[in-house]
């Protein structure tokens, strides 16, 4: 089976001199469920930021869906710390953001939508169960409820690498539970490839594998599995 | 206990850096007048004089129709020159407020950093800053020369200058907008174009807002000095008096521009409010506001 994402020898950092981590091999294939733990400053958001080519490696080979160049439009999505909503604005705003990814550039920007794109915002809202708040601004929603738009926005988008860095922290257990259960339903029913970095070894340890970015030689950081 | 100075220059700083200020003032200052001290001794009484001789009581013929041409309105004052001035002002302060900023907004997105390479910001910073260099009555005597006296070359330079400073404003808003929502839009594979029309321009509009408010209340003030060169508004009444040594005209046209400029002030601080971070409660009830409904 083809990897998803391929990493062979891959530095990531933010100068040449100031490397961060070195990742030998790492291979991901789809359908797949990648967790990735560490501690702060250890370079997981930058091997996320790295993977969703947003930042460009210092040095090695990284292909996702076996190319080097930006993938697809659509294909990849991030859901940063901090969510990335905008905060203003209505959870439909927010979801349709996603969902302009299958439709022409000229479309999006003059906003006359295709019916699809509209159907595929409404039925996103409602797997999250957000009916009820669709037309809400995000910043008047809870945390849960905000991390629930960011998911339906990465599914109207039909994403097929979902990139999700610490989404759940600075939430409660129980929360932060029902939302990795509704991502992990969602990835698993549809083959979608997820990596999502954890802080709660025990949450990450459900993912089908479990990866630690830990301090190596010349203080670099290294990528190990972590057995489960 | 031993005497540290980087330890007291760290815990003094505040007191230390007003002081400099001040020493510094002060040093240039003196420079400036450069020992000629006489012209500020009389300055107060020559001032009293002038006020009481000339501009005191003001004369309110100003809010009176103009002998030419004939008054065709129902009340005298709306023929006046201080009413057609002031109303002129207006029409250029908002003329020029909403030509400067739909010209502005696609300059900011260029110039800024956080969404163009560098080799595309920093021309297009260069050219904001340019336009910026001039103040507005320099561009006005510009646009005169140009096109000619009136409000026509008043709306140009206005114009100018608004492109000028608000794009800074805008581009400074741009540039501070959290990168999170942008990184996520950039990953998904979004367009530049989509990203400001999706992403910047929703994130940052009650900043742009309340700049575009800003920006108007600034240009009702300077409306009134770009007239002195024949740019249109009240300034050209202003001018025109002050050829004539009708210092007490002037006065009156003053307090009238005073107490419009209060006016538009206060109005832009309210309605500036509905749109600021803190007071972004409000945002809804302002559109309602304006719609009519509860």
């Amino acid at each position: 089976m083809s990897s998803v994402v391929s990493a062979v020898d891959l530095k990531i950092g933010y100068s040449s001199s100031s490397v961060l981590a070195n990742i030998d091999n790492l291979q991901i294939v789809k359908g797949e469920i990648i967790s990735i733990i560490g501690e702060s400053g250890i370079g997981k958001t930058t091997l996320i930021r790295n993977i969703a080519k947003l930042q460009e490696p210092l040095a090695g080979e990284l292909l996702i869906f076996g190319l080097d160049t930006r993938p697809k439009r659509g294909n990849v999505g991030y859901i940063p710390q901090k969510l990335g909503l905008i905060k203003h604005e209505t959870v439909y705003f927010n979801v349709l953001e996603g969902a302009i990814c299958h439709q022409s550039i000229f479309r999006s920007v003059s906003g006359f939508h295709d019916q699809k794109v509209i159907d595929k915002v409404e039925e996103s809202i409602k797997l999250m169960r957000l009916s009820d708040k669709i037309d809400e601004p995000i910043k008047y929603l809870s945390g849960g409820q905000q991390r629930r738009v960011a998911v339906a926005r990465t599914m109207a988008q039909g994403a097929k690498l979902i990139l999700a860095d610490e989404f759940l922290s600075e939430l409660d257990d129980k929360t932060a539970d029902t939302v990795w259960n509704v991502m992990h339903d969602y990835v698993k029913a549809n083959q979608i490839t997820l990596i999502i970095v954890e802080h709660n070894i025990e949450r990450a340890k459900l993912a089908d594998r479990c990866f630690k970015l830990e301090r190596g030689e010349n203080n670099f950081s290294i990528l190990v599995e972590v057995e489960k | 206990m031993k005497f540290d100075s980087s330890t007291l220059l760290r815990r003094k700083k505040y007191p230390i850096f007003l002081l400099c200020v001040i020493l510094t003032t002060w040093y240039v200052f003196v420079d400036l007048v450069d020992g000629d001290w006489n012209s500020l001794e009389n300055s107060l009484e020559n001032l009293s004089i002038f006020f009481y001789e000339s501009l005191w009581p003001p004369n309110w013929k100003v809010l009176e129709a103009r002998s030419y041409p004939v008054c065709d309105r129902n009340w005298d004052i709306l023929c006046s020159p201080a009413y057609i001035g002031i109303v002129e002002t207006l029409k250029i302060a908002f003329v020029s407020t909403g030509l400067g900023f739909i010209i502005s907004l696609p300059l900011a997105t260029l110039a800024s950093r956080n969404l163009q390479n560098d080799s595309i910001a920093i021309p297009f910073r260069l050219l904001l800053s340019g336009m910026r260099t001039l103040p507005s009555l320099i561009w006005a005597i510009f646009f005169v020369i140009l096109v000619g006296l009136g409000p026509v070359s008043g709306v140009l330079a206005m114009t100018f200058y608004t492109i000028g400073y608000l794009g800074k404003l805008q581009y400074e808003t741009i540039e501070g907008l959290s990168k999170d929502p942008l990184d996520a839009a950039k990953a998904m594979g979004l367009s530049n174009i989509e990203i400001i029309i999706r992403v910047v321009v929703p994130e940052s509009a009650n900043n742009l807002i309340s700049q575009l408010l800003f920006m108007f209340e600034y240009n009702v003030r300077h409306g009134s000095v770009i007239g002195i060169v024949g740019a249109g508004g009240i300034g050209y009444y202003i001018s025109t008096y002050l050829k004539f040594l009708q210092y007490d005209k002037v006065m009156a046209l003053l307090i009238v521009l005073f107490f419009v400029v209060v006016i538009i002030d206060l109005l832009s601080i309210k309605a500036r409010s509905y749109f600021v971070e803190d007071a972004s409660l409000k945002y809804p009830s302002m559109i309602k506001t304006i719609l009519g409904v509860k």
